[in-house]
């Protein structure tokens, strides 16, 4: 993976921000429609949008020759978590909503996580997006050694 | 509604800003504000073509065109191919040329290829009715848009100041950059929006109108059927035609003066500064003719039937706020943007040509980077300032105004086309052409029309005579002129200069076309293609498929014959255009120019007078003596 010069990652960063945009909208549409009188197919669709904005990312990933950076990867997680813990809050205190929402915001999130895990495997491998998580190994190798880099133990 | 459909507007806006500052951050000389350094990234090529070109149609007005004038009118999706056709004979040896010549805009090339300055006057007004009065009706449509969605709770007025402030702000701080990408990102919300209104409202809204009753068109129009070939009516404004306007002829000819589009000043300027491989054929091949035709021709219909039952635009838009506040917040969204796109395009394009073809040339010459950034500056807030002015107090003249502007960049036409395959067609040629193809589409708009009546006598003729659009009828006359004028002139003095262009244009870039039989059968599919989607031919499709010729009987399709006759000329000129582009190498780049050509020496007849040569033989007469 050879660094992106100025424009070029400018250029990048242009297009996931366009992506998105373009994704965000329906799904914004779809969940609130989803959540009023729609109901599970529309909510569904909505998790169904986010997944094609994420894609578009993958794609955009693809031609630029990058990965997520870690900003990007930081803000998907911070959104994904605070979805989750309103969701999981929401399904507490309401219980109309969680009568008739639970079941496929739990299947949406379930899916996007579901595809996340398939593209680091497939991206990455089973043991290197596996690595990438592994916190404790790192945490131990670092006490081993302090000048070595984070990961690497061998 | 109102904070809703303001929080998106305002979300829309900030990204603009962001994408702004990034841009105007990384910027590497003060020069790139005016013209990006030449190095916009395909995807922008990509996107922002299919979303300039859907933004000047006017996606309010197709829709309630659609609505008044049912599937006669969808044949104007299918001429969205023509765009495309357009921008695939002219965007890469435009592209070329530029490289070629180290010159930045159409103006500037079309000079000096042709060596003159009428011509740069004639682009630079063309550039003038694309970036205020053109820009000022869009914008008017938008503020009005929002009015009515809010009701009134943000008046036109402001709403009109607001985005005009918002892009004007994206582009001052971020140059063409900011705006080509803002352009971009908007235009692929705009295609994702019509993709997903079309899905949408086949799932949510329980009978769709265009399938229990189809588009209910009033005052005997035919909804479903074109009516006839042409008509021998006076024009708008004299005489009605019979069944609609929308004839073979009318379709055709609105269809050529799209384009316009394709050879507009800003359109090739973002060509120009681009710096693409495969981007040119992938966004005229699949997103232009491809995704926005076929997303126009398939989801206009179904909304346009809606529209035609809930009774108005505004009342549809009401109808989907009860289904849910965000849907119609969405759907005015969609229509918003297709505004704002041609606003920031058309008005940010302009400010830079202007910059590089008045500024920098005539009025203040050899400016360096920074005077450059700040010239551009100031022309986007003299543009955006005239734009939001004539948007809010005159919306009336603009709209006028504008209805010239398609169909006076078509009469570019035979100047691009020797520009960049032609090289027999000559200046005089040229200026003849022009003239009387000007002439013509000004006595066939409202623009002539009205001035000529009111100042002297009544014309027996209205808007568009026999159902021929103006740009038909300029086109027409533009080419006779031309063609007559050129072939006495065609060897005149400034053929050398031509020649070096398509010299250099012949040794680095030849298109391969596989052979003599092989170029006859693209163009002569290409010609049978615009005779039966958009030509007298696409009357067969009236009842082609619901009362097939040979079978005798009647059948139902399902859907209107003329619709399923729309769908198939829109695959096959996908592949028309996808095998000129790609298979023709007439939008690949294979290889960039290896040599700078000079067509003229670089003189400003207006500081260094050029002596004419018999006021030079005089001089030299009395001098010598």
């Amino acid at each position: 993976m050879t660094p992106l010069g100025k424009n070029e990652a400018l250029d990048r960063h242009a297009l996931v921000m366009a992506c998105w945009l373009a994704a965000a909208l329906p799904a914004a549409i779809l969940f609130d429609y989803g959540f009023g009188q729609g109901g599970a197919p529309y909510v569904l669709s909505g998790f169904a949008a986010v997944l094609a904005g994420f894609v578009a990312h993958v794609i955009v990933n693809v031609v630029y020759g990058t990965g997520f950076s870690p900003r990007e990867l930081g803000l998907g997680l911070v959104i994904y978590g605070f979805a989750l813990v309103l969701f999981v809050i929401l399904s507490l205190v309401s219980a109309p909503f969680a009568a008739r929402n639970f079941v496929p915001v739990s299947i949406g999130f379930i899916a996007t996580g579901a595809v996340i895990v398939f593209y680091l495997i497939t991206r990455f491998g089973a043991r290197q997006a596996f690595d990438a998580f592994d916190v404790i190994r790192d945490f131990r190798a670092g006490d081993r050694d302090p000048t070595s880099p984070a990961g690497d133990d061998r | 509604m109102t904070p809703l459909l303001a929080s998106v507007l305002g979300i829309v806006a900030v990204l603009g800003l962001y994408l702004a500052t990034i841009s105007s951050r990384h910027a590497q000389e003060p020069g790139d504000f005016v013209d990006a350094g030449q190095a916009l990234p395909p995807w922008v090529i990509i996107f922002a073509g299919a979303g300039v070109t859907l933004a000047s149609l006017g996606l309010p007005d197709h829709l309630r065109l659609l609505s008044t004038f049912g599937l006669q009118y969808n044949q104007v999706a299918v001429g969205l191919i023509c765009v495309a056709l357009a921008a695939a004979i002219t965007q890469k040896r435009i592209w070329l040329a530029a490289r070629l010549t180290s010159l930045r805009t159409l103006g500037d090339l079309l000079g000096d290829y042709f060596g003159s300055t009428t011509l740069r006057i004639y682009m630079l007004f063309v550039l003038f009715l694309f970036s205020i009065p053109f820009a000022a009706m869009c914008l008017s449509q938008a503020g009005a848009l929002v009015s009515a969605a809010t009701a009134n709770d943000i008046p036109s007025g402001l709403a009109i100041w607001s985005i005009a402030f918002a892009l004007f702000l994206c582009s001052v701080i971020g140059g063409w950059r900011a705006i080509a990408y803002f352009v971009a990102a908007q235009s692929l919300l705009i295609l994702a929006l019509i993709v997903f209104f079309g899905g949408f409202m086949g799932f949510a809204i329980d009978k769709l109108a265009f399938a229990a009753t189809g588009i209910g068109t009033t005052g005997g129009v035919l909804p479903d059927k074109i009516p006839g070939v042409i008509q021998f009516s006076a024009g708008i404004g004299k005489e009605l035609p019979a069944g609609g306007l929308w004839t073979t002829f009318a379709g055709l000819t609105f269809a050529l003066s799209l384009g316009g589009i394709a050879i507009s000043p800003g359109f090739s300027f973002l060509g120009v500064t681009s710096a693409p491989r495969r981007g040119f054929a992938f966004g005229q091949v699949w997103m232009i003719a491809g995704l926005a035709a076929g997303a126009l021709m398939l989801v206009g219909p179904v909304l346009a039937a809606e529209i035609s039952a809930a009774g108005s635009l505004t009342a549809f838009t009401a109808r989907l706020a009860t289904l849910d506040p965000m849907v119609a917040v969405g759907f005015t969204v969609l229509l918003v943007a297709s505004g704002q796109i041609a606003v920031a395009f058309f008005a940010g394009s302009g400010a830079s040509v202007c910059t590089i073809e008045l500024t920098s040339r005539y009025v203040i010459p050899g400016m360096d980077g920074r005077a450059s950034r700040f010239a551009a500056r100031v022309t986007l807030a003299l543009v955006y300032g005239a734009v939001a002015a004539v948007a809010s107090f005159a919306p009336l003249s603009a709209t006028i105004f504008s209805s010239l502007t398609l169909s006076l960049s078509m009469q570019l036409l035979p100047a691009v086309l020797g520009l960049c395959w032609v090289r027999w067609i000559s200046r005089s040629g040229v200026l003849a052409g022009l003239i009387v193809g000007s002439l013509c589409v000004m006595f066939t708009e409202s623009f002539g029309l009205v001035l000529f009546e009111r100042l002297f006598v009544d014309l027996p003729w209205g808007r568009w005579p026999l159902t021929v659009h103006s740009a038909g009828w300029g086109l027409a006359t533009n080419f006779a002129a031309c063609l007559l004028v050129s072939l006495f002139t065609r060897a005149g003095s400034e053929r050398d200069r031509r020649d070096r262009l398509h010299d250099a244009f012949a040794e680095g870039q030849r298109a391969r076309n596989g052979g003599q039989a092989a170029t006859t059968a693209k163009w002569s599919l290409t010609l049978l293609w615009a005779f039966l989607a958009l030509g007298p031919g696409a009357i067969l499709g009236n009842s082609f498929f619901s009362e097939p010729v040979f079978a005798g009987t009647v059948v139902a399709p399902g859907v209107p014959s003329l619709l399923i006759w729309q769908v198939l000329f829109w695959f096959v000129g996908v592949f028309i255009v996808w095998w000129l582009a790609y298979r023709g190498r007439l939008s690949v780049i294979d290889e960039f120019p290896r040599h700078k050509i000079v067509l003229v020496p670089d003189i400003n007849p207006l500081f260094e007078p050029i002596t004419t040569p018999w006021i030079a033989r005089l001089l030299d007469r009395v001098t010598g003596r």
